[in-house]
């Protein structure tokens, strides 16, 4: 039987891209307010690794259990793919992603980004939809640009507003696919803080990131990929700060 | 200058040729020409979105037909396909005993389906580029937040692609008002041909094409400033705040 209470498990997820093997059977468990990190060089897999968990990417192999409910697969002759993409698409709308380069909608307001989903998908009545969006703008500090558009505003903005527009959702779990690797320094830091408040606020989240202060500070699990392998995992307080591992050992190593 | 004036007083003073009666030939050509281009533009924009989507389609049995159909309008010139159409179209069996008859006889129907689909051929061919250059990571946005492929087709790919291909419809609708002006060899009275009568009754080339020159004129420049509204109101989220 299923645990229902954990939002968001994936087992022995394999991926090849051509002949080469990205992902060579990942696992992972997301238990109710885990923050779980995910770390690695660049190619190791952790992208693509957290596409396969709201199957942007199709995985070649692995479950994918979303709150209990184990996705159904069928093979056909492009390789396997889902059976039955309600299924997907129910699934989709409980884990809501940031993307690295933000992906709003260009030709909609802010606020039009925030509600598109919830009123199309959830069948929210566009009133409620409104009012809950400018709620979560003021969260996001953003109050004042519900009406711009996204070329309108900088980058920090757009990825708090594309925070709000994944919360807007009410996901089950939020992914965060590098969230700050495209934002200028100095504003990194506003980004940050806002994950910050929604990890203490007990959101369950799956984050690919290079920020190792926010992966020590606010991570209740730290993965390190290497090679499409979980080469170590466990609390942020072990892996980062005592590496078992030579090669995490390395990756950790002050580069300058 | 003193030529000038004496030609514009001549043309005034003796003036033969802009009677009521060859003006009322102008006024039913530009009625004409405006149902035809109306017509045609709207018809053929109805038929190009759904083939503009199965264009995109990566099914080949979907989107070659449709390639091979606008690249045979795009591909022969429109007088050929309007002649093909309107001389064509009594040579096919029984058609001259069908209901459809009493309209085709007329020349209007025939050189309307010619322009519906000529222009449905571009205008497809506009939107299908307008939807290949949606930013990939806007429809995967619309993929993790659940939209289905008709959801984020209808929300996301088919809004931001229409506003996209504007300024280059509007260039469409300027050519095919252009275009429509090969409707007179199929005996259409449109604009070019009411000119064209004019000019054969009077002999006065200057006279009769300058004139309507002069609408085709006024026509594009009330096509050119609808489609700036347009861009303006529609293309807003493209410009960065306080830019021009």
């Amino acid at each position: 039987m299923a645990d229902t209470q954990i939002p968001l498990e994936v087992r022995n997820i394999k991926k090849r891209f051509g002949d080469t093997e990205v992902l060579k059977g990942l696992s992972l468990k997301a238990n109710k307010g885990d923050v779980i990190t995910l770390i690695g060089a660049s190619g190791s897999g952790k992208s693509t690794f957290l596409r396969c968990m709201n199957l942007l990417e199709q995985p070649d192999e692995g479950d994918l259990i979303v709150h209990g409910e184990e996705i159904r697969f069928k093979q056909t002759r492009h390789g396997r793919e889902p059976a039955d993409w309600k299924q997907v698409v129910s699934m989709r709308a409980k884990l809501s992603m940031v993307f690295q380069s933000f992906n709003l909608w260009a030709h909609m307001t802010l606020l039009e980004n925030i509600i598109e989903a919830p009123v199309h998908v959830l069948g929210k009545p566009k009133k409620e939809a409104v009012e809950q969006a400018r709620a979560l703008l003021e969260r996001v500090g953003l109050t004042a640009r519900a009406d711009a558009y996204p070329a309108q505003m900088s980058g920090g903005q757009q990825q708090r507003g594309a925070i709000a527009r994944a919360l807007a959702m009410d996901p089950e779990v939020m992914l965060f696919d590098e969230p700050t690797s495209a934002l200028d320094p100095e504003l990194v830091g506003d980004v940050l803080k806002v994950m910050r408040d929604l990890a203490e606020e007990g959101r369950t989240m799956v984050v690919v990131t290079h920020e190792m202060g926010f992966a020590r500070d606010v991570s209740s699990q730290v993965v390190y990929l290497h090679q499409g392998v979980i080469e170590e995992a466990g609390a942020p307080q072990d892996v980062l700060v005592h590496p078992s591992s030579p090669r995490l050992q390395q990756f950790l190593a002050p580069k300058y | 200058m003193d030529q000038l004036n004496q030609w514009l007083a001549g043309l005034l003073e003796g003036n033969v040729i802009f009677t009521p009666q060859t003006l009322g030939y102008y006024w039913t050509g530009l009625v004409t020409t405006s149902q035809l281009v109306f017509l045609s533009l709207i018809i053929g924009l109805v038929l190009a979105v759904p083939l503009a989507i199965g264009r995109s389609s990566r099914h080949r049995w979907v989107s070659l037909p449709i390639y091979v159909y606008t690249y045979v309008f795009r591909g022969t010139p429109l007088l050929i396909q309007l002649y093909i159409i309107y001389y064509g179209v009594v040579f096919v069996e029984g058609i001259q005993d069908s209901m459809f008859w009493p309209i085709l006889k007329e020349a209007f129907y025939p050189a309307l389906i010619a322009f519906t689909l000529n222009t449905a051929a571009y205008t497809t061919e506009i939107f299908r580029g307008a939807i290949k250059a949606t930013p990939r990571g806007e429809i995967e946005a619309a993929r993790a937040y659940g939209m289905s492929q008709s959801l984020t087709m209808r929300r996301i790919v088919l809004p931001s692609a229409f506003r996209r291909a504007l300024p280059a419809y509007g260039n469409e609708v300027i050519f095919m008002l252009h275009a429509s002006a090969i409707a007179s060899v199929v005996t259409l009275m449109d604009l070019t041909g009411a000119a064209r009568f004019v000019y054969a009754r009077f002999y006065a080339p200057f006279e009769a094409f300058i004139f309507v020159a002069a609408i085709y004129l006024c026509l594009t420049f009330a096509i050119l400033y609808l489609f700036r509204y347009l861009e303006k109101r529609l293309l807003a989220h493209l410009k960065p705040l306080g830019g021009n």
